[in-house]
């Protein structure tokens, strides 16, 4: 099922009394999840993703706007008039009943000619309870599982009504680093067995660029940036989408244009043909750095972290804007003795420039 | 021709009703009725709360202001159309009636005298129980039985306990098992509640009542507020050598402070509005005999002028209130800055 | 030499230790003589605590000869249980009659009061409607207020209601508590909202979510609701006096009083304590079962009844 969302606007009253006025969450959200994708909205906290989850879902109505499901407009529609499935961030799993009881509640709310015979509805419930990996544990309540076990109920709650749409709202913020990894694979599993389109919220980037086949980068309520999570990686549309992706986190640093040459603290380090003189931000992934001795951008070295594939070196640099300088080099790479400065060559692709008052994206040639 | 009718109206139907199956239908049950009862489904939830409230609650609290203002007010002159003149003077006759100050004398005693002694014990009981090891919860559980009790029904048996029977001769015909007890220790018989008692005597059959009825919750709410306590404080008290009459004072009774604070203000209030007690021992007369009223509340006041002196039960009622009130302003203060949260 | 040496190093150290024995043995003495003190004390009180009730039994069991001896027995030469039977015949007390009145009164009102409670208590917890702050305050500011204060006008409202002398009148006015509504609300808050959330997904009707998730997970707080209502209905004695004191309608504790209210004369205790017995018995065996809920409810409200 593809899923529209037309100017979507979300306006919410403020909080804070003495100042009245009101707070934008969502500003004109327009974007196509394209059919049987796994969606993922990345931001920080605030940044209006979890409303958008909501307004799909139906939970909270948009102030303006529409949302289509397919050809059909579902705006208007109450959430269980529009065949979604929606797994909440602390599960929400009813602490009352049995892992059956609660993937069964859903279908027993069911009217009219959706009505199933029992047998069909326990006869789904076991099914979705397979494909999650979860039907040894039918009996037990959910304060007797793992919080793992726990995860997969409330997916299999979501999945047994057979839905149009699954969301999916921070699903593994609250499993541990190990969990995280496993479940992350295992939504990715569920996802592509069913082919259920899936939207899913989080603010770790890395979650979103392991299972996403797009992307939905937020910020204030506004979307910054949409694609292929390699494809925004790689080619960032504004600061605030380069920094918030990527571990370890892009380097930033003061610059300049002169003369289409590019000059940190001083030095030339990159040519940067077709930009206009012009004081700039430059962000330099970590893998952008290539240790050279003759390289214009001379780091004071703070420290090594060897970390088995590949060395990342701290160092320290005047012009920097982020804490430190960090750069990943090759495993075969090593510091001469004492050697409190290095050099470095810069990888055209791997550096971007940003205007200082936008903060969007100043594009060279290669 | 009927057949043509009968078909057209069966195609007509069959529009209709594939018109209103489908979103019409559904659109008009979402937007109109759904929405409009969303919008006021939790005051049609408050509905009767409301209704009943706005009856026994809210009306009476506005009829008892203007009936204690309008002078001699009574719902007897009210049905005949008298008109009453505004005026305090319900409240000036109440303050000056010789049976209002007996009611208020009695219950300001019988609160001054019951609250400090059953909080006191209480405490004790309630610090006992949390440093005992073995039938804390049996012995919990006795310490609780008062509580379910009926206090007529139990006032009875303390009356029974308190009784004697006078005869004729120099020794009563009768005693009850207090005196029985009083005797063993070498004591002289008491006239506790009978005709001829004194006023005292009568004072602390009903204190020792009341005390006894107030215990159960007191021990409930303080053992409560102490098995909270962070047991971290006694340990690092334990560590320091504290003695345990400083862990008691310094570390117990200020972490202590907010549920001792709220045993004596539920405490002042019940006490204001003590009256069952006393009907359980002494009965409706609420004295002993022959000095009826002896032992009157102002609850008790209040009582028996519903009915038939309106104005002045209304003057008496706001009165009681502004009382509780102020005294739970003073407790509410003087707990502020003596608690330690 | 150096045996001297070590020997009376070693005498030192066993009076050390003997000396720190010593100290830990008075230690163990004062904390065992505490403990004994404590359970002393405990036990003393307790004895007191019940003595009212032991007398009220064994007071039950005399006959009026023996409970007038000058010297009463302690425990009953004969036990004696025709006072329980006579209890049930006694033209004055009418206890069967009393006993269906009350249940009937209790059921019922405690029954209403829980579905406007529970309504209430969700409408306050989960809904959201202009001025709902103000109106949850207001109620709570009643709570102040002494309840005397209403009675005065309500016995008029009922009396122009006609109600007089009805079971009606026994149980309406005392329907809706704030305190039950504000308990319950409480409890109803701590259910995560992502529950009610996820029912609407599911598509369950607030009723039906009401029914079966609010109501099972705020079942204790319910239950003491239930029993503390049963209790104020069983304990109530000046409302049901004013408005309904006739002998279709009396409650149970106002039958009692009134049943032994004789004048002067001499009262048949004996028969008496076993009237206040029987009456103290379903209270009894209600605490028995269902202590814990009692005293979860008691301790968060300090209200009897």
């Amino acid at each position: 099922m593809k899923v529209e969302l037309k100017n979507l606007t979300k306006i919410f009253p403020s909080r804070n009394k003495k100042v009245g006025g009101e707070v934008v969450a969502v500003n004109d959200f327009t974007f196509t999840i394209p059919d049987g994708k796994l969606v993922g909205l990345l931001g920080p906290s605030g940044c209006g993703k979890s409303t958008t989850l909501y307004m799909i879902s139906g939970l909270q109505k948009p102030s303006s706007g529409q949302i289509f499901f397919g050809d059909e407009d579902v705006t208007e529609l109450t959430p269980e008039n529009r065949g979604i499935g929606l797994v909440f961030q602390n599960y929400a799993l009813y602490p009352h009943m049995t892992v059956k009881q609660n993937i069964l509640f859903p279908l027993q709310n069911l009217r009219g000619e959706d009505r199933m015979p029992k047998e069909e509805m326990l006869e789904r419930a076991y099914r979705v309870a397979k494909l999650v990996q979860i039907d040894e544990l039918m009996d037990r309540k959910p304060s007797e599982l793992s919080g793992g076990q726990q995860q997969r109920v409330a997916i299999a709650r979501a999945l047994v009504k057979m839905p149009r749409v699954l969301l999916l709202d921070e699903p593994l913020s609250n499993l541990d680093a190990r969990l995280r990894l496993q479940t992350r694979e295992e939504i990715r599993r569920i996802q592509k067995e069913t082919g259920i389109t899936t939207i899913f919220v989080t603010h770790d980037q890395e979650e979103a660029m392991s299972i996403s086949d797009v992307i939905v980068v937020m910020k204030l309520g506004v979307v910054q940036q949409t694609g292929k999570p390699q494809q925004i990686y790689d080619d960032p549309c504004n600061l605030f989408v380069a920094k918030f992706l990527g571990t370890p986190p892009i380097n930033v640093f003061e610059g300049e244009v002169r003369a289409e040459k590019l000059y940190i603290g001083g030095a030339a380090v990159l040519d940067v043909p077709g930009v206009e003189d012009r004081a700039v931000y430059v962000g330099i992934r970590p893998e952008g750095f290539i240790p050279d001795a003759n390289g214009g951008l001379r780091c004071e070295v703070s420290g090594v972290d060897v970390m088995g594939r590949d060395v990342s070196i701290v160092s320290r640099h005047g012009a920097m804007l982020t804490p430190s300088v960090r750069s990943i080099v090759d495993a075969d790479y090593k510091l001469a003795e004492g050697q409190t400065e290095v050099a470095y060559a810069l990888k055209p692709h791997k550096v971007f420039l940003f205007a200082k008052d936008t903060e969007e994206r100043i594009y060279f040639g290669v | 021709m009927g057949e043509k009718i009968k078909s057209f109206f069966a195609g007509l139907w069959q529009n209709i009703r594939t018109f209103f199956k489908k979103r019409v239908w559904q659109g008009f049950c979402v937007n109109v009725l759904y929405k409009k009862f969303d919008r006021y489904k939790a005051w049609i939830y408050l509905l009767p709360a409301i209704v009943l409230l706005m009856i026994f609650t809210v009306w009476p609290i506005f009829n008892t202001v203007r009936m204690s203002l309008l002078e001699g007010y009574t719902s007897m002159k009210a049905v005949r159309g008298v008109e009453f003149e505004l005026g305090i003077g319900n409240f000036t006759r109440v303050l000056k009636y010789k049976g209002f100050i007996n009611c208020l004398k009695n219950t300001v005693l019988l609160t001054v005298l019951t609250v400090p002694i059953s909080t006191f014990l209480a405490l004790l009981i309630a610090v006992c129980l949390n440093s005992i090891k073995w039938f804390s919860r049996a012995l919990q559980t006795i310490f609780f039985l008062p509580y379910v009790t009926n206090s007529i029904a139990i006032g009875m048996v303390f009356a029974a306990m308190f009784n004697m029977i006078l005869g004729g001769g120099v020794r009563p015909d009768f005693v009850g098992v207090v005196n029985i007890v009083i005797e063993a220790f070498g004591g002289d018989y008491i006239n506790w509640m009978n005709a001829g008692s004194e006023y005292w005597a009568n004072i602390v059959v009903m204190t020792v009542y009341i005390v006894w009825n107030a215990l159960p919750f007191k021990i409930l709410i303080l053992l409560g507020g102490l098995q909270s306590v962070n047991k971290q404080y006694y340990e690092a008290a334990k560590v320091d050598a504290t003695p345990r009459w400083r862990v008691f004072t310094r570390i117990t009774i200020p972490l202590l402070s907010p549920m001792l604070a709220y045993v004596i203000i539920t405490g002042f209030i019940g006490g204001f509005k003590e009256y069952s007690s006393i009907v359980g021992v002494f009965g409706e007369s609420m004295g002993p005999a022959g000095n009826h009223y002896a032992l009157d509340t102002m609850v008790g006041f209040i009582y028996r002028a519903i009915g038939n002196q309106e104005g002045t039960a209304s003057a008496a009622a706001l009165i009681l209130f502004a009382i509780i009130l102020v005294v739970t302003m003073i407790n509410l203060y003087v707990s502020k800055k003596k608690t330690h949260y | 030499m150096k045996d001297n040496v070590t020997g009376s190093s070693a005498s030192v150290k066993t009076m050390r230790e003997r000396d720190m024995q010593k100290v830990s043995a008075t230690q163990k003495i004062v904390k065992i003589c505490v403990q004994v003190a404590l359970y002393l004390f405990l036990g003393v009180m307790a004895l007191i605590i019940l003595f009212p009730f032991y007398w009220m039994l064994v007071s039950s069991v005399k006959t009026m000869p023996e409970y007038s001896q000058s010297i009463p027995s302690i425990i009953p030469h004969e036990w004696d249980f025709h006072n329980y039977v006579e209890v049930f015949q006694n033209e004055d007390l009418l206890l069967g009659q009393l006993f269906a009145n009350t249940l009937f009164v209790g059921v019922v009102s405690t029954a209403l009061s829980l579905v406007i409670t529970v309504l209430s208590a969700f409408a306050f917890a989960r809904l959201e409607f202009k001025g709902k702050n103000l109106l949850f305050a207001a109620l709570l500011a009643t709570m102040m207020i002494p309840g005397e204060l209403f009675t005065i006008t309500n016995f008029q409202t009922v009396h122009s209601f006609g109600w007089m002398h009805t079971f009606t009148v026994l149980i309406v006015p005392f329907l809706v508590s704030v305190f039950y509504i504000y308990l319950l609300k409480q409890n109803f808050q701590q259910v995560p909202n992502e529950l009610y959330l996820a029912a609407k997904v599911d598509g369950t009707t607030d009723l039906k979510y009401l029914w079966k998730v609010m109501i099972p997970l705020a079942l204790p707080t319910l239950i003491s609701i239930t029993i503390l209502k049963m209790m104020g209905s069983w304990n109530s004695y000046m409302w049901p006096r004013l408005v309904a004191n006739d002998d279709a309608h009396r409650l149970i504790t106002n039958g009692l009083r009134t049943a032994f209210t004789s004048a002067d004369g001499v009262t048949d205790v004996p028969l008496q304590m076993a009237a206040v017995a029987v009456v103290s018995a379903p209270l009894f065996l209600v605490f028995v079962f269902l202590r814990k809920y009692i005293m979860k409810g008691v301790s968060r409200s300090g209200i009897k009844g």
